[in-house]
């Protein structure tokens, strides 16, 4: 319906209230990336079809909804039935009718379908009793899984478009400015950089035009907070754009997606056509005088996109390289006009600023990193996912407390933060709180929200030479300390891993490193050298290893390892047919035989042995 | 400007005076440059005439430059070639329908007169007046015959 | 206009110049490879940065390339610091692992004392520095014949699709400022070929010298209106026509 004035907003948000309340049950089905790729869709397909069959009394498909990521990926397909909480994880297509018919028919419980519990080795009901959720602290990701995605009427009745609202006809962009200010808002990109700042200096710039642009690349490896707010609530993101528009004096904003995320820019755009029907974006905005258009923009499949210059650049249809940043793009950004960039999550964040106050904000978190902080949670822990955390919680809690542990309760031995412009933090370092500043002290950094556990089975070495290969990959190639720099570091950590490197060149690697640091153009030559520099301060035994002792501790790097088959072999056969160079042979019941000489170690035999009879060593 | 430099044909003996201050005043590294001022053989008997820019009001070789390293100095009123922006290109050289861009092939560059700065050696070392960097109260520049 | 101090010594600038452009004036060397005043600075090469810092920066110090600093009231500039010194040599040393066949560069090298490269020589290394001066100044010129193609290591220098550009008119401007030449062309009689392009070349109606490109000539006529016939005739024989018409107005007023 389409909004002349903000009271139409309100009145409209009270109806669907009402309307709501007449629903008696929900499910919220996960379509979340991870569960979508585990089948989600079918599910979703399978309960319209027996629903339209069954007809149940006070129960229309209508109830049904399709959600944005829930968080807990580990245990998806992930069903919830509201307002009851009941939490049903690894849901098959075939557990479908079953759900209808105890579940919402009736109100019985499948304990199938519960969540186990590791510890306690109990069932639970309700996803707010599970440890993954209940440590955390959703706030910008709150809407996720909780409302169909493209649906407004989701989105206001949790109070959405309420922020900008209040914006538009009870505040000044000034106030906007300072009401962000003050709530300690830092960008959640990964730079940290104090948004309410930002935004006052391109304001202040005197120019005909100002952009906003959402920075939707989310280029590293692991992280996936911001697809999941993209697809799973794009309005959220609309109006954090839409209200720094106001703030800054913007007409126009684009959101800039990678072009890995299709989803995310079909929900989008669908977000924003059905806002414009609703006169929440375009002109005279909610009946004012304010004016705001979105474009979607592509990104071609390169990291580098996401550094705010090349990015700039590429929306312009240009050629995505850095500049040189010393006349900063809030002064001089797309097509040269000032410009605010701001992450997919900080802007999320901004509507709950402004609805419900700066100083509630920044009561979350530490002093000086104000509110949570969404990551992906994902390695060797129990419980991958995306989860929200508030500022200040350490990485012990996020990793045991929220993530459950290390898988097979194996010594946990690193967690990488940050991505490629991070560094690995071992064990001694668990008790940092994650925020902006603590984690740079370390050497890593907090980045925008991936974070990568390791075991003892993880070689640092071989985690150094796969951040630096993707960087020699993604390097725009124009400066000469990243691209030649980063190449030559990688060559060098490839010579450590095939144990043909000598103790001069960890040095070598160490001087190169910061020339490349302060010699680089832009941050992915900056901070590219972090995975290598992080892994020699805190594994130097283990880089040793491999180069005075030939050895790789962590039985990963393929030339210092060889796989044998031990007197635990049964003659089971199960390896023969995997090994990709047929270098296994043997009679069934009789132990196999390894040929070192065809022996890849591709790990195919050592994944398949269920008697753990392949040692690697 | 208070000078303009004349070219008196009528003058000229040919002795080439002119040419040598040039390429002097124009060395590099003790290396002498390319003469932007050429006398040559007017085609009648005890003939000659000085050919050197005639820093055009209109200057083709100012249209012919695509990177715009060729500008009026408005002080001199010379049409001056900045060797730091010129790309090597010879599009003056082909453009000018007088030949006074020049590639001075010894120094690997392009060169035309620049009125010396403000004070052509040429005019100075001719010792008929047959150039002349004359002051004038009129703010006007032409090169008369 | 502003004051920093240079290498201890103050220095008055106009603000909002470039820093490079500060100190080529003052003199002082500082290697810029990637630079070429046609055409806006770059920053690829790095080889310009210096080490600047300012009073209240309580000792930090940023490396900035200088090409592209512009110049700042109380800036204080080091060019030739200790950790510029090693940018500079490791630059050069990364350029010898991958360009070790070029004398240019092996000449800059040597100026830093880098005679030989401490890293793996990188097999397919040819003279191309990418410092992206060739693509930038056709760029300016209008042409957009050439640009750099690809990301990263493999990121090279080429035409559209890697075939004849079909915007190119045989300028040469490419070629003549590439600072290693490794842009190759050839004259062969009346053509030229570059970027696998075969141009015909203007010749002089009086005395047969060859010129510019057709194609080039074309352009300048079309587009800067000066008139083709401008281009049938050589700098020389130019000359030699002045002289010839100016001769014969003298030789009237000898006459009269």
């Amino acid at each position: 319906m389409y909004l002349d004035n903000p009271q139409q907003l309100i009145d409209w948000h009270d109806k669907i209230i009402a309307k709501q309340k007449k629903i008696k049950k929900k499910i919220l089905v996960c379509c979340g990336p991870g569960c979508l790729a585990n089948g989600a869709q079918d599910i979703i397909e399978r309960f319209k079809t027996v629903l339209k069959e069954k007809k149940i009394s006070g129960f229309t498909v209508d109830a049904l909804k399709e959600t944005g990521c829930h968080g807990f990926c580990e245990q998806g397909p992930l069903v919830v039935i509201e307002p009851k909480g009941l939490y049903y994880t690894k849901v098959k297509v075939k557990d479908v009718e079953d759900i209808i018919e105890q579940s919402i028919k009736n109100d019985k419980t499948i304990d199938r379908l519960l969540y186990n519990d590791p510890q306690t080795d109990k069932k639970i009901e309700k996803y707010q009793d599970i440890n993954f959720y209940s440590h955390q602290k959703k706030i910008v990701l709150n809407n996720l899984g909780n409302i169909n995605q493209c649906n407004i009427e989701d989105y206001i009745a949790n109070d959405g478009y309420q922020a900008l609202s209040k914006a538009l006809t009870s505040m000044s962009p000034q106030r906007v400015i300072d009401t962000v200010t003050k709530s300690g808002l830092r960008g959640r990109g990964g730079a940290g950089f104090p948004t309410g700042r930002k935004w006052a200096t391109c304001r202040n710039v005197e120019s005909d035009v100002h952009y906003v642009i959402c920075n939707g690349d989310e280029g590293d490896p692991g992280a996936f907070m911001d697809r999941a707010l993209m697809e799973g609530d794009p309005f959220s993101v609309l109006e954090g754009m839409t209200i720094a528009a106001f703030a800054v004096g913007a007409k126009q904003g684009y959101i800039y997606v990678r072009e890995e995320y299709p989803l995310a820019v079909v929900n989008l755009q669908k977000a924003i056509e059905i806002a414009h029907e609703n006169g929440l974006l375009g002109d005279n905005i909610l009946g004012t005088d304010f004016s705001f258009n979105i474009k979607i923009s592509r990104g071609a499949g390169a990291f580098v996109c996401g550094e705010s210059s090349a990015l700039m650049k590429s929306v312009a249809g240009e050629v995505g390289e850095p500049r040189a940043k010393y006349i900063r793009s809030v002064i001089k950004g797309l097509y040269d006009k000032p410009t605010v960039l701001n992450n997919v999550e900080t802007f999320a964040n901004v509507p709950i600023i402004i609805r419900k106050g700066a100083s509630w904000y920044n009561k979350i978190g530490t002093p000086k990193n104000s509110g949570t902080k969404a990551f992906s949670l994902v390695g060797k822990v129990r419980n991958t996912g995306l989860i929200e955390v508030a500022m200040g919680t350490t990485l012990r809690e996020i990793i045991y407390d929220i993530g459950g542990g290390i898988i097979d309760g194996r010594p946990f031995k690193a967690v990488q933060t940050g991505g490629p412009s991070g560094g690995c933090l071992p064990a001694s370092k668990l008790d940092l709180p994650v925020d902006f500043d603590s984690l740079k002290e370390a050497g890593s950094m907090m980045g925008s929200g991936g974070m990568i556990v390791m075991d003892d089975r993880t070689c640092m070495v071989d985690v150094a030479k796969y951040f630096l290969g993707f960087l020699v990959n993604e390097s725009c190639g124009k400066c000469v300390p990243c691209r030649e720099g980063l190449y030559q570091l990688h060559a060098l950590t490839v010579k450590v891993s095939e144990g043909k490197a000598e103790e001069a060149d960890l040095e070598k690697m160490e001087k190169l490193s910061e020339m490349v640091i302060i010699g680089s153009l832009c941050g992915l030559g900056k901070s590219g050298p972090n995975p290598l520099l992080s892994t020699i301060k805190y594994f130097r035994d283990e880089y040793m290893a491999h180069i005075r002792d030939k050895r790789c501790p962590a039985g990963v790097c393929r030339a210092l390892i060889t796989y044998k088959i031990t007197d635990a072999c049964t003659g089971c056969m199960a390896c023969i047919a995997p090994c990709p160079t047929h270098a296994i042979t043997g009679k069934k019941n009789e132990r196999h035989v390894l040929d070192q000489k065809l022996c890849t170690k591709c790990g195919a035999c050592f994944a398949v042995c269920r008697y753990d009879a392949i040692l690697v060593s | 400007m208070n000078y303009r430099f004349i070219v008196r044909p009528n003058l000229c003996t040919g002795c080439r005076s002119c040419e040598l201050a040039c390429s002097f005043t124009h060395s590099i590294d003790n290396i002498r440059g390319l003469t932007r001022i050429y006398p040559l053989d007017g085609g009648f008997k005890d003939l000659w005439v000085p050919v050197t820019c005639l820093q055009c009001e209109d200057p083709a070789c100012v249209k012919s430059c695509l990177v715009d390293a060729l500008r009026l100095n408005p002080n001199t009123g010379a049409v001056e070639l900045n060797q730091d922006i010129c790309v090597h290109c010879m599009a003056c050289v082909a453009a000018c329908p007088f030949g006074c861009s020049i590639f001075d092939e010894q120094h690997d560059m392009i060169v035309k007169c620049d009125l010396c700065g403000g004070d052509p050696a040429c005019a100075h070392f001719c010792p008929t007046k047959a150039l002349e960097w004359k002051p004038i109260e009129v703010k006007k520049k032409k090169v008369a015959i | 206009m502003v004051n920093l101090t240079i290498n201890g010594r103050i220095v008055q600038a106009k603000e909002g110049e470039m820093l490079l452009t500060v100190l080529r004036r003052e003199k002082i060397d500082v290697p810029a490879l990637c630079h070429h005043d046609a055409v806006e600075p770059f920053g690829a090469c790095r080889l310009c940065t210096v080490e600047i810092t300012k009073e209240d920066w309580n000792g930090h110090s940023n490396y900035v390339t200088s090409c592209l600093y512009p110049v700042e009231e109380g800036l204080i500039v080091s060019t030739h610091s200790p950790k510029v010194n090693e940018l500079r040599k490791t630059i050069l040393d990364l350029f010898l692992a991958r360009h070790p066949n070029s004398p240019e560069v092996r000449q800059l090298a040597a100026d830093y004392g880098v005679l030989k490269t401490s890293y793996e020589t990188v097999v397919d290394g040819n003279n191309c520095i990418l410092c992206g001066i060739c693509t930038r100044i056709c760029d300016a010129m209008g042409f957009h014949a050439i640009s750099t193609v690809g990301r990263g290591h493999g990121k090279e220098v080429a035409p559209p699709l890697h075939q004849v550009p079909p915007d190119c008119v045989g300028c040469l401007a490419c070629a003549k400022n590439c600072p290693t030449h490794y842009i190759e062309y050839i004259f062969d009689n009346n053509y030229l070929t570059i970027w696998d392009k075969k141009f015909e070349l203007m010749t002089c109606s009086r005395c047969g010298k060859k010129t510019i490109t057709k194609e080039f000539a074309e352009y300048l006529s079309k587009n800067r209106d000066i008139p083709i016939s401008y281009f049938e005739i050589c700098d020389e024989c130019h000359r030699k026509e002045l002289a010839a018409t100016m001769g014969q107005i003298t030789s009237w007023e000898r006459e009269a």
